[in-house]
C-alpha cells in the first residue's frame, strides 16, 4: 500500500518537475510546479512529517507558487511570454544536469546508511536514543514536538522510556523571524510603485 | 608734622601728581586710538594732548601750593635754625670740625677717616635732624608690581620740594611746547605730505600720508614718561621710566622715519643710551646687592624698619658713618635713625666703600648717556632731526633733564670720588660743547650744542659740591631753552625749513616777536645781570650759583684749578656764540633773498608760547638765591650739602660748604659776567660791526676750525675705537663663516642630497617597481578574467553545477578513503 | 523492493534537484528561473524529511525544512520584487538582458 502511495507521488514529483523543465509556456510552468510540490508535500506525510508536509502545502503551494502567478500575470505580456532558448545552451545544462544527477545518485547509493547510523549514534553518544521512525507514542504528530522545538524545548523519548530535555531552537526561530520582517519591508520597499506609472501595477507584497 | 596731617597731606600729593602723571598716559592712548580711526585732518589730537598736559599743569601747581602749605611750619623752623647755625658759626665751620662728640649711636664704632669726624658741634646737634629734607618728603607705594622674597618691585612715589617742582617745571613747558606744536605741525595735516628731504629715483619726493595725531601720541607719552620718572619712589621704577624716555625720544627724533639721517639719529641716541644704560644697570644690580631694596626713602612716621637708600647709607646727620681704611674701608648701613642696621643674623650690615663707588659711578654713567655728557655726547646734535618741538622738549624739559634730575636725586648715594668724576665730566662736556658750537652754522645744532655745554655745567655744578646750584641751572635753563628752540622752530618755520643761519639775517624785521623773545633767552643763558638787582635774567644767578661753587671748590681743593677755569672760559664762549647766534639770524642784511622774502611772523598759538616761556626764563629766578625758586630746591637739599666736607673719601677731597660759597659768591658774580661780557663784545665785532672778520681768522687757524667744525672728531674716534674693530671682528666672522661653518653646511647639505638621490634611486627601482608589478598582475588577471564575467545569469547556473561536479570528483579521487 | 527505503526518496529528492538546475540554466523567462529555484529548494527538503525519519537525527532534519520552506517563501517574495522592478525598468523579464554588470 504504502509502496504503491510513494511511487504515485514521487512519479508525480518527478513527472511534474519535468514538465516544468521541458514546458514552455509560463503558466503551465506554474502548473506542473504545483503538481511537483504537492507531490512533495504528500512524500512529507508519508515520511510521517505531518507538519512540515502541511506547511509545504500551506506555504509552497498555496502563498509561494500563488505568487509566482501573480507574479507570471503581471509581467506576461506580449512576446515576452515565450523565450525561446538557444539550443546549445539546452544542450549543454542538460549534459550538465545530466552529469550532476548521476553524480548524486552514485553518491547516496554508494552509502550504508544503516552502518552510518550505528556509528552516529556510537559517535554523538545517542545509542539510547528510540529507533526512529514511526511510534506508537508519537502517533505521527509532530506539530507538539516541533512547536515544543521551536520555543527551547525539545524533548526527546529514550528507548526506556524516559524524555530527556535537549537545546531547541529559539534562536534560528528568533533570527529568521526577524529575517522575515526584514524582506517584508524590502520586498514591499523594491516592488513598490515607481514614479515612472507606465506600469500602475500595485505593489506586490510577500502575503506569507 | 603729625602722622595725621603726614599722611593726609601724602595721599593729597599722591592723587593730585598720581593723576597729573597718568593724564598724558590717557591722552596717549586716546590720540593713537582715536587719530588712527579719526582722520588725518583733524586737529581733536592736539586739543587733546594739550588739554591733558594742561591739566597736569594745573594739578602739579596745586601739589606745589599742598605740598607748600604742609611743610610751611618746617621750612620756616628750618630758615630760623638756620639763622641760628649761621650765627653761631660765625664763619661757617671752619676751625671747629673734629672736637664735637658724636651723639649718634654709631659712634663706639672706630671710626675711619674722614666722611664722620668733621662734622658737627653739640649745640646744633637738636635742631640738626630739622635740615633733612627727609622731613619734607612724601612717600609711599601707588602698586606692587611683584615681591620675590625681600625685594619688593612696585611703583612708588617720593614727592619732595624738587619733585613737585620739576612736575611744574616740565608740566607747564610742555604744556608751551605742545601749543606751539599744534601751528608748527600743521602741515602734517593733509592725506598727502610730501617730504621734500626724501628723494626718491627720478628726482620726485616722498609722499605719505600725515602723521599729526602720532606726533601728539608720542609727544605725551613722552611727558608720562619723564612724570614718571621725577614721580618715581625707587630707583628701579626710574631705570623702567628711563628706558620709556628714551623709547619715545627714539620715536620722535625719528619722527620722519623716510629720511637717513633721522632713522640714523634715532638708532644713535637710542644705542647711545644703551651704553650708559649699561652702566645703570650694573650700579642698581649693586644697589640691589648689599641694600636689599630700591626704595629711596621711607619717611612714613607710622612705618617703623625698611628704611630707604638714602637712610640706610648716611645717618640723620647726612654722614656716612665709615670703617677701614684704604680698600678695607666699608660703610656702616643705618636703620633711619641714628642706629645701625644690622642683618637677621645679627651682623652689622655693611657695603664695600669701592663698591659704593662702583654703584654711584654707574647710576651716573646712565645719567652720561641720557644727559649727553662726554663721552656719549654725540647723540644729542643729530637728535636735531626730530621736528623742533621735540627738540625744545628733549632739550629742556624731559630726556636731558633726566640724567641731571636723577644726578641730584641719587646725590646723598655718591662718594666725593664720584663727585669728582662728575664734575670732571660736566667741565670737559661744558667746554666741548662750547667750543664746537663756535663754528656750527646750523641754528637748532648751535642749540644743541649749547645744551650739551649747558648740561655739563649742571653735572660740574653738582659734582663740586653746588648741589642746589647744578638743579637750579636745569630750572632756568630749561625755561631760557626751550624758549630759544622755540624761537628757532618759529624761525625754521618762517623761512619754510631753512635752518642754515648763512642764509639768515635781518630777520628782526620780519620777525620782530621771535626775534626778541629769542634776544632775552641768549641774555639769560649768556647770564647778564648786575649782582645785587632783584630782577636779572635768571641764567645769571644760576650760572653765579655754579661759578661760586667751583670757584669755593677749587679754593678748597687747589689741585682740581681746571674744574674752575673752564667753566669761566665756556661762560665766555657760551655769550660769543650765543650772540653770534643772534646776530647772524637777526641783524644786520638779508644774505638770501629768497629766505627773506618768503620769511613771516609765525601765528599766534607759536608766539604765544614764546611770550610766556620769555617772561619766564627772564623772571623765574627772581631775586635769584634769596628768592622762591632758590629756596624751594634748597629745601630739597640732602643734609650733608649745606656743611660741605673736609678731606673725606679716599682721595681726601674737600667739599665746600654753604658758608664758603657764599664767600665766594660776590667774587664768582663779577668773574662770569667779565667773561660774558667779553664773549658778548667779540661776537659783536665779529657778527654785528664786522669789524673783524670771522673767515679770515677761520682761515689762519683752520686746524682748530676743521678739529671743530669736525665736532672734535669724537665720530671718527668711536669709528676707529669702535665701529672699525667690530667691522674687522664681523669680517672675520664672515670669513668663519663662509669658510668654515658654509663649508660645513654646504658638506652636509651634499651628503643629505646624495642620500636623497640613492633613496629615491632605491624608491624607483626597487620599492615603486614592486608595487607596480603587484599593480600590473592584478590589473593584468582582472582584465583577463573580465571576460568571464559574463553577466549572464544562467551561465552562473551552470558555472555552479559544473563546480559542483568537478568538486566532488575532485574529493572522489583525490580523498582517501577511510 | 518490498518496502520504501530512505534511497528512494533520495532518487526523488536528486531528480527534483537536477529538475531545478536545469530549469534555472535553461529557462530565459526570470519567473522560470524562480521556480527552478523552487525545484532545488524542495529536492533538498525531500532530503532533510527523509534523513530524518531514516537516520537517528530524530526532529532536526524536519526542522531544518521548515525553516528551508520559511527562507524560499521569503526569497520567492524578494525575487519576485526584483523581477518586478527589473521588468518596470526594462521592460522585460528576459534574464539575459540583466547582464549590466558583466566584465
Amino acid at each position: 500500500m504504502s509502496v504503491l502511495v510513494f511511487a504515485i507521488f514521487a512519479l508525480a514529483a518527478c513527472g511534474g518537475a519535468l514538465a516544468v523543465v521541458l514546458s514552455q509556456n509560463v503558466v503551465r510552468m506554474a502548473f506542473w510546479l504545483i503538481i511537483s510540490l504537492s507531490s512533495v508535500a504528500g512524500l512529507f506525510f508519508l515520511l510521517n512529517a505531518d507538519f512540515v508536509g502541511a506547511t509545504q502545502l500551506l506555504i509552497y503551494v498555496g502563498g509561494t507558487v500563488v505568487l509566482l502567478i501573480f507574479g507570471v500575470m503581471l509581467t506576461a505580456q506580449g512576446p515576452y511570454v515565450n523565450l525561446k532558448t538557444n539550443p546549445a545552451e539546452v544542450v549543454i545544462s542538460l549534459a550538465i544536469g545530466g552529469v550532476v544527477f548521476a553524480m548524486l545518485v552514485a553518491a547516496f547509493s554508494g552509502v550504508n546508511w544503516s552502518a552510518n547510523s550505528e556509528r552516529l549514534t556510537a559517535e554523538f553518544g545517542t545509542a539510547t536514543l528510540q529507533t526512529p521512525g514511526y511510534n506508537q507514542q508519537g502517533e505521527g504528530s509532530t506539530v507538539r514536538r516541533i512547536g515544543g522545538a521551536l520555543s527551547g524545548l525539545r524533548t526527546e523519548s529514550l528507548r526506556d522510556g524516559r524524555a530527556i530535555e535537549r537545546p531547541g531552537y529559539l534562536l534560528p526561530f528568533e533570527i529568521v523571524s526577524v529575517h522575515l520582517l526584514v524582506v517584508l519591508v524590502g520586498a514591499s520597499y523594491l516592488a513598490r510603485a515607481k514614479r515612472r506609472s507606465g506600469g500602475s501595477e500595485p505593489g506586490a507584497g510577500p502575503t506569507v | 608734622m603729625t602722622p595725621n596731617v603726614y599722611t593726609a597731606t601724602s595721599t593729597t600729593l599722591k592723587w593730585l601728581l598720581g593723576t597729573a602723571w597718568l593724564l598724558p598716559l590717557a591722552g596717549f592712548v586716546i590720540e593713537i586710538f582715536g587719530g588712527y580711526w579719526g582722520g588725518r585732518k583733524t586737529k581733536t589730537a592736539a586739543w587733546i594732548a594739550v588739554g591733558c598736559i594742561a591739566t597736569s599743569f594745573v594739578l602739579s601747581l596745586s601739589a606745589l601750593l599742598v605740598w607748600r602749605g604742609a611743610t610751611a611750619e618746617i621750612r620756616e623752623k628750618q630758615a630760623t635754625a638756620l639763622a641760628e647755625h649761621d650765627a653761631a658759626h660765625g664763619h661757617g665751620h671752619g676751625g671747629e670740625h673734629g672736637h664735637g662728640e658724636h651723639a649718634h649711636a654709631a659712634s663706639d664704632h672706630a671710626h675711619g677717616a674722614a666722611d664722620h669726624s668733621h662734622a658737627h658741634t653739640n649745640h646744633v646737634h637738636t635742631d640738626h635732624a630739622d635740615f633733612n629734607p627727609l622731613r619734607t618728603t612724601f612717600t609711599g607705594e601707588f602698586y606692587r608690581l611683584a615681591r620675590f622674597g625681600s625685594v619688593v618691585v612696585s611703583m612708588d612715589y617720593y614727592i619732595d620740594g624738587l619733585t613737585v617742582l620739576m612736575f611744574t617745571m616740565v608740566t607747564l613747558i610742555a604744556t608751551c611746547i605742545h601749543v606751539f606744536a599744534t601751528g608748527y605741525m600743521a602741515e602734517e595735516l593733509t592725506e598727502h605730505y610730501e617730504d621734500h628731504q626724501v628723494h626718491l629715483s627720478g628726482g620726485r619726493h616722498f609722499h605719505r600720508p600725515g602723521r599729526f595725531y602720532r606726533f601728539f601720541a608720542f609727544l605725551s607719552l613722552f611727558c608720562f614718561a619723564m612724570l614718571g620718572l621725577v614721580l618715581a619712589g625707587n630707583v628701579f621704577q626710574v631705570f623702567i621710566f628711563w628706558e620709556l624716555v628714551g623709547v619715545c625720544s627714539f620715536f620722535l627724533i625719528g619722527f620722519y622715519v623716510e629720511r637717513k639721517s633721522a632713522s640714523t639719529a634715532a638708532n644713535k641716541a637710542f644705542i647711545m643710551n644703551r651704553v650708559g644704560d649699561f652702566g645703570f644697570l650694573i650700579g642698581l644690580m649693586v644697589v640691589l646687592t648689599y641694600f636689599g631694596t630700591f626704595q629711596f626713602a621711607n619717611t612714613s612716621p607710622d612705618e617703623i624698619g625698611s628704611p630707604g637708600l638714602f637712610q640706610m647709607v648716611r645717618d640723620t646727620h647726612g654722614h656716612m658713618v665709615t670703617e677701614g681704611d684704604g680698600r678695607e674701608k666699608v660703610v656702616l648701613l643705618q636703620s633711619g635713625g641714628n642706629t645701625p642696621l644690622h642683618s637677621q643674623d645679627g651682623k652689622q650690615r655693611v657695603i664695600p666703600y669701592w663698591l659704593l663707588i662702583v654703584a654711584g659711578l654707574g647710576v651716573f654713567a646712565g645719567c652720561v648717556g641720557k644727559s649727553a655728557q662726554f663721552p656719549l655726547q654725540t647723540w644729542l646734535p643729530d637728535a636735531m632731526e626730530g621736528p623742533t618741538p621735540v627738540s625744545a622738549l628733549v632739550h629742556s624739559a624731559t630726556m636731558v633733564a633726566a640724567g641731571v634730575y636723577l644726578v641730584g636725586r641719587f646725590y646723598p648715594m655718591f662718594t666725593p670720588e664720584v663727585l669728582l668724576t662728575i664734575a670732571y665730566v660736566g667741565a670737559i662736556t661744558a667746554f666741548i660743547g662750547a667750543t664746537i658750537a663756535i663754528v656750527v652754522t646750523d641754528i637748532k645744532r648751535v642749540l644743541a650744542y649749547s645744551t650739551i655745554s649747558q648740561l655739563g655745567y649742571m653735572m660740574l655744578a653738582l659734582g663740586v659740591g653746588g648741589w642746589m646750584a647744578g638743579l637750579f641751572h636745569l630750572i632756568t635753563h630749561a625755561f631760557f631753552k626751550s624758549l630759544m628752540f622755540l624761537c628757532s622752530g618759529s624761525v625754521i618755520y618762517g623761512c619754510h625749513h631753512e635752518q642754515d643761519m648763512t642764509k639768515m639775517g635781518g630777520l628782526r624785521k620780519k620777525m620782530p616777536i621771535t626775534a626778541y623773545t629769542m634776544l632775552i633767552g641768549v641774555f639769560a643763558i649768556a647770564g647778564y645781570g648786575l649782582p645785587g638787582l632783584p630782577i636779572n635774567f635768571s641764567g645769571f644767578y644760576s650760572k653765579d650759583a655754579i661759578i661760586a661753587s667751583a670757584l669755593t671748590y677749587v679754593s678748597l681743593n687747589p689741585q682740581h684749578f681746571l674744574l674752575f677755569y673752564i667753566p669761566v672760559v665756556t661762560a665766555g664762549i657760551t655769550a660769543f656764540y650765543m650772540f653770534r647766534m643772534w646776530f647772524m639770524t637777526f641783524a644786520g642784511t638779508p644774505r638770501d633773498h629768497h629766505v627773506d622774502e618768503h620769511a613771516h611772523e609765525s601765528p599766534l598759538p607759536m608766539v604765544a608760547p614764546l611770550c610766556l616761556l620769555a617772561f619766564l626764563a627772564w623772571f623765574c629766578a627772581f631775586r635769584g638765591e634769596d628768592g622762591g625758586l632758590a629756596h624751594q630746591i634748597l629745601s630739597s637739599e640732602p643734609t650733608h650739602v649745606r656743611d660741605g666736607l673736609e678731606h673725606g673719601g679716599i682721595l681726601g677731597l674737600s667739599l665746600p660748604s654753604h658758608h664758603q660759597i657764599h664767600e665766594k659768591h660776590a667774587t664768582a658774580g663779577w668773574v662770569a659776567l667779565f667773561a660774558a661780557g667779553l664773549g658778548s663784545l667779540i661776537s659783536y665785532l665779529f657778527y654785528c660791526r664786522r669789524t673783524l672778520d670771522a673767515g679770515t681768522i677761520g682761515r689762519q687757524f683752520w686746524v682748530i676750525r676743521d678739529f671743530l667744525i669736525e665736532k672734535w672728531r669724537f665720530d671718527e674716534l668711536y669709528d676707529v675705537m669702535f665701529t672699525r674693530p667690530v667691522h674687522v671682528i664681523g669680517a672675520w666672522c664672515q670669513g668663519f663663516d663662509k669658510r668654515v661653518l658654509d663649508g660645513l653646511i654646504h658638506l652636509a647639505s651634499h651628503l643629505t642630497l646624495q642620500t636623497a638621490k640613492f633613496d629615491r634611486a632605491v624608491d624607483e627601482r626597487l620599492v615603486d617597481r614592486i608595487v607596480n608589478i603587484c599593480g600590473e598582475v592584478t590589473y593584468a588577471t582582472g582584465r583577463s578574467l573580465k571576460g568571464i564575467q559574463t553577466g549572464r545569469l544562467r551561465q552562473y547556473v551552470m558555472f555552479i553545477a559544473l563546480g559542483v561536479v568537478s568538486l566532488f570528483v575532485l574529493v572522489f579521487a583525490f580523498l582517501p578513503r577511510s | 523492493m518490498d518496502s520504501v527505503g530512505l534511497n528512494h526518496y533520495l532518487f526523488v529528492g536528486a531528480v527534483l534537484f537536477v529538475c531545478g538546475i536545469v530549469c534555472m540554466a535553461t529557462k530565459r523567462n526570470a519567473i522560470g528561473v524562480l521556480m527552478g529555484v523552487e525545484l532545488v529548494l524542495n529536492g533538498a527538503n525531500i532530503n532533510f524529511v527523509a534523513l530524518s525519519r531514516y537516520t537517528p537525527l530524530g526532529l532536526d532534519g524536519q526542522v531544518s525544512s521548515m525553516f528551508v520552506i520559511v527562507l524560499a517563501a521569503a526569497e520567492a517574495a524578494v525575487a519576485l520584487a526584483i523581477a518586478l522592478n527589473f521588468y518596470n525598468n526594462h521592460l522585460s523579464i528576459d534574464v539575459d538582458r540583466a547582464d549590466d554588470l558583466r566584465g
